[in-house]
């Protein structure tokens, strides 16, 4: 996981802020459909949850979770769309 | 101060695992029941529905107890969110988040849906399904069929919303450089409060007590492990993620054994949490909740920790449920809907298959469900399409 994640440009970015669990969760499950493998998605969100489930799900779903990194009252989510 | 530090981590700000969760929950369940009475969560919500009711002047009665000073239901749902707070707090995860104007629209109509289902099951997930089941009560299964019905609703409505009304904006308040010192203070004064009732002149002020701080632990736990029986029910038909449902298969079966020994023994009555909803009541009911906990995010106590955590929309769902079950129970009272038996027969499993008998048919459900979301966790077989 040798990511810096400030120098990473997403291809894709979805706004969570202020929606709790389920919602973040597949608004992000249906933002990657949209994305070709190998490309980027930045998912804002400020749910606690979301630590747990985005790279639980990603683990599953066979895309690579690349880390989080804390903004001002919001956590940016950065997602690798596998094959 | 290296393991202080550690042990400040381990306990107060790293997410503990479901299965933790589902364990300590179990233990804290039984112990609760042991010291006064089964957990619940739907009669303290609306205990304060009646007094606002009645404040207002649409009941002539007030509530036979009050919220503070005898209703052990309303002491277990304050403590919840108590407990719920100060782990929020201590991790740095307490922060008024506000949702889209979408999510209000539902919380709303999740709310009223959760009132009407926990009136029909009476019960919400907690004392129709979860404290049903662990009290031997058939009502409990029941009900978990009509929430699994009602959890496979919702995500097909939630899919389409995504589709016809994709939201954003919102944001968050948030408190995580204070976090800590309210964290801190709120432990103190729960601590203070449970003295206090200890010490009181109340009827049953060391019986309030003990409900107050067990269910502070509860909060605690639900909040640390993120325990959520709607995460439960729903990830193995939203992403085959099993995790949760794993733990709360456990958890349960646990509590049983628990609760079992506790009736068996005379310390509870053999009636206690068993309702007449066999079967209609608390399929209808759990159907109806079940869709409105999926919709809402959170069921009875899934809601109340996250009001701990500060989800703006799940303090109003946890005030519109309360509400909205207070309205039709009212109305079943005017009707004698209970006492009529139009929601079914009160079951008390070992009256059929003795307590071993019913101890091994618990496990035997558990067992299966646990095998079947296991495998679908494989082979997604479950899971619905978006």
């Amino acid at each position: 996981m040798g990511v810096n994640l400030d120098e990473i440009k997403p291809d894709m970015t979805i706004d969570c802020k202020g929606l709790s669990c389920p919602m973040p969760l597949l608004k992000t499950k249906k933002a990657i459909q949209k994305l070709q493998p190998g490309q980027i998605l930045e998912v804002l969100g400020t749910d606690p949850g979301s630590k747990n489930d985005i790279p639980g799900w990603c683990e599953r779903a066979g895309h690579e979770y690349l880390g989080v990194k804390e903004d001002a009252g919001f956590m940016r989510f950065y997602i690798k769309k596998g094959q | 101060m290296g393991a202080l530090k550690r042990t400040y981590e381990n306990l107060c700000a790293k997410h503990w695992s479901p299965m933790m969760g589902g364990i300590l929950l179990a233990f804290l369940v039984v112990v609760l029941e042991a010291w006064y009475r089964p957990w619940g969560i739907v009669g303290g919500l609306r205990n304060w529905a009646d007094w606002f009711f009645y404040h207002i002047g649409l009941y002539d009665e007030p509530p036979a107890l009050h919220p503070l000073w005898s209703s052990t239901s309303s002491i277990l749902d304050i403590g919840l969110i108590w407990g719920a707070f100060i782990s929020a707090a201590l991790g740095r995860e307490f922060a008024i988040r506000i949702p889209p104007p979408i999510e209000f629209v539902k919380a709303v109509v999740a709310g009223i849906l959760m009132g009407i289902g926990a009136s029909l099951a009476m019960g919400c997930n907690v004392g129709g399904f979860y404290m049903a089941v662990n009290n031997l009560a058939a009502n409990g299964f029941i009900m978990l069929i009509g929430l699994i019905f009602g959890v496979i609703l919702a995500i097909k409505y939630l899919y389409w919303e995504l589709e016809h009304f994709p939201s954003s904006g919102g944001f968050e308040i948030g408190f995580q450089k204070i976090d800590p010192f309210l964290g801190v203070i709120a432990l103190a004064g729960l601590l203070v409060a449970t003295r206090a009732y200890f010490g009181s002149e109340l009827d049953r002020g060391e019986v309030m007590g003990g409900c107050l701080i067990l269910a502070a632990g509860i909060g605690y736990v639900m909040h640390r492990s993120r325990f959520c029986m709607v995460n439960a029910l729903r990830e193995p038909f939203m992403t085959g993620n099993a995790e949760m449902g794993r733990a709360l298969t456990v958890s349960i079966i646990l509590s049983a054994i628990g609760i079992a020994i506790l009736k068996y023994n005379g310390v509870r009555p053999e009636s206690a949490y068993v309702t007449p909803t066999f079967i209609q009541g608390a399929l209808i009911g759990g159907f109806i909740f079940g869709f409105g906990m999926t919709v809402a995010g959170g069921c009875g106590s899934g809601s109340l920790w996250r009001v701990g955590e500060g989800q703006v929309k799940l303090m109003i769902v946890a005030t519109v449920f309360g509400l909205s079950n207070s309205i039709v129970r009212h109305i079943f009272a005017e009707y004698d809907v209970i006492e009529n038996g139009y929601l079914g027969k009160a079951v008390f499993m070992p009256d059929y298959l003795g307590y071993a008998g019913t101890i091994l048919l618990i496990a035997l459900i558990v067992l299966v469900w646990y095998i079947v979301i296991d495998w679908n966790e494989e082979s997604n077989r479950l899971v619905l399409e978006m």
